[in-house]
């Protein structure tokens, strides 16, 4: 579905994508990476809105910056929104769906049935403008939906939903990939790429940090430093323990004594001694935080394991 | 024939977008303001002259008043708001991610707006051409009118292209260079005796204003106005220009990576 070869994007001097090599199969990928990461680059090369500086982009077995064509396949859901208050949902997507060169008769049955996928049937004939963020969110799903693309791309699409309007997408974003249709979904939050799909592509700093599935990550950081921190009123009595550990690279204790943050070659035998270690030692700990709730520390794991600072 | 219809559904889905109340009231404005001064100018030449007035004797100054009103102002006013923000107004609105990722849409959007530029802004041309050339005089207003409406018509072709190449190349601060260009260039180096005005559209239309309401003294008295060219070479000209304006720009568009305005 989609191959990246030693993409390269530079704005100037700055860098926006590193050398990215990837292949992706038709499935559901989630795209995660902090804000700044690379990602809505990514996207416009994919769209051929961009050109890689260096390296190549192919969608479908072609490039598309040089065969427009190919975007009849792919839906994109931005992550900007629509400014069109005087036109209704309806006109809208019509109109996008229309500008792929669809017939003009067939845009508005296709636009209908997108806003219909969405929950917009009933507010499709109002203007734009008197619309909730929710649903201008929806309207850009039914924009990106309705021309039927084999390859479904979206930009922060959970941005301004609330909790209903995220279970909604969820449903529909699932629904969509249990098809067998091809997903490729941006966030900067790992719980949202979560809920539709287990593989991942993990963009730091324009760099791709790993791609797989949530296993093969974890059996990546497996190998890596990692930081661990402990939180608990007994935190500073672990120091005795670990200090003398060999998989134990660094140490460091804040100074209110209740947050010790651990570095570690070996977190496979960390995780295998500390429970002894507390009940032996009778210690109060409230909790382990690790990469895995902290994108931040897993970015930093990954970026040392792309450095190749393993053991 | 679907991708012929294209540009004109661009062209129907931004004229519906464009039924606000701001730019309606934009439209009558630029239909008002060359009637409301051809009006006063009228009434004063009827009060001052009283029985002597006759139409066909003002023709000359009425009609070039009517020109500069019209063509050369009311014209590039109305293009410029529509025109010149065709590529800025999507960048800074988000919504030209949208457009880019459609297989016809770059090119498409770009010709479907420069149409609904030529549209909106030449439906309030003609009206002020129309309701002008009949307030100087029934007896004058069907040559004058008929003149005028081309010249509006020729202005509005080749100056939207214009202004959608400078929007297009200038994406930032598109107004500020399409207003210095207007103002060096269409109007400041058009009346330069020099082979550079004969670069501009405003000489272009001055040249067949002279030829076709017969001012052949105009002509030779100031000939680095009106120019000595005959009306097929302006024509030529203009449609030249045109062509080669609107290609440029339809190649910019296609090739240049404007902001998207999003991060991550």
């Amino acid at each position: 579905m989609i191959e990246l070869q030693h993409l390269t994007k530079m704005y100037g001097n700055v860098v926006g994508l590193n050398d990215i090599n990837v292949t992706l199969d038709s499935a559901a990928y989630g795209l995660i990476g902090p804000n700044g990461s690379g990602k809505t680059t990514l996207i416009n090369l994919l769209i051929g809105h961009f050109r890689p500086t260096i390296g190549s982009v192919t969608v479908f077995g072609k490039t598309p910056t040089r065969n427009r064509e190919i975007l009849r396949r792919i839906g994109l859901c931005p992550a900007s929104d629509v400014l069109y208050p005087n036109v209704s949902a309806l006109e809208w997507v019509r109109y996008q769906v229309r500008l792929h060169g669809i017939d003009r008769h067939q845009c508005g049955k296709l636009a209908e049935a997108a806003l219909e996928i969405v929950g917009m049937t009933e507010a499709m004939g109002r203007p734009m403008g008197t619309y909730s963020l929710g649903m201008r969110q929806r309207t850009k799903l039914a924009q990106a939906i309705a021309h039927q693309p084999d390859l479904l791309i979206l930009d922060e699409p959970y941005n301004g939903l609330d909790p209903v309007g995220r279970s909604e997408m969820t449903t529909i974003l699932k629904s969509w990939a249990s098809e067998g249709r091809g997903l490729l979904f941006a966030s900067h939050v790992l719980q949202e790429i979560e809920a539709v799909t287990s593989s991942f592509l993990l963009i730091h700093g324009g760099r791709l940090l790993a791609s797989g599935t949530a296993n093969e990550i974890e059996s990546i950081l497996a190998d890596t430093p990692q930081d661990v921190v402990v939180l608990g009123a007994d935190a500073s009595r672990l120091v005795q323990r670990l200090a003398d550990a060999p998989w134990v690279n660094s140490l460091s204790l804040t100074n209110q004594r209740t947050q010790l943050n651990v570095s570690l070659s070996d977190t496979a035998e960390f995780y295998r001694l500390i429970p002894q270690w507390i009940s032996d030692d009778q210690l109060s700990i409230d909790r382990l935080k690790t990469s895995n709730g902290n994108l931040e520390a897993l970015f930093e794991s990954l970026l040392r394991h792309h450095r190749g600072e393993t053991p | 024939m679907n991708a012929w219809s294209l540009p004109f559904d661009v062209m129907r889905f931004e004229l519906r977008r464009s039924m606000t109340l701001g730019r309606l009231a934009l439209w009558f404005l630029l239909v008002a303001f060359p009637v409301a001064i051809i009006a006063t100018i009228s009434s004063i030449a009827r009060i001052n002259l009283g029985a002597e007035f006759n139409a066909q004797e003002l023709v000359e100054p009425f009609g070039m008043t009517l020109y500069f009103l019209v063509p050369e102002v009311t014209c590039l006013l109305g293009l410029l708001l529509w025109a010149t923000p065709a590529i800025s107004s999507e960048i800074e609105g988000q919504t030209w991610v949208y457009l880019t990722m459609r297989s016809a849409g770059r090119s498409t959007v770009l010709l479907g707006k420069y149409m609904t530029a030529v549209v909106w802004t030449l439906s309030a041309a003609l009206v002020s051409v129309g309701i002008s050339a009949l307030i100087i005089g029934p007896e004058v207003s069907f040559r004058l009118w008929w003149v005028l409406s081309v010249l509006s018509v020729l202005s509005c072709v080749v100056h939207a292209a214009l202004y959608v190449l400078i929007g297009a190349v200038f994406y930032r601060r598109t107004m500020v260079a399409a207003v210095v260009y207007t103002m060096v260039v269409e109007y400041g180096m058009s009346f330069v005796p020099a082979l550079v005005n004969k670069l501009t559209v405003n000489y272009r239309l001055r040249g067949l204003l002279a030829d076709w309401m017969g001012w052949e003294d105009a002509r030779s008295q100031a000939e680095n106005i009106f120019g000595s060219e005959s009306a097929t070479t302006h024509v030529s000209m203009l449609a030249v220009m045109a062509l080669t304006l609107i290609t440029l720009a339809l190649w910019r568009v296609g090739r240049t990576e404007y902001p998207t305005q999003q991060e991550g």
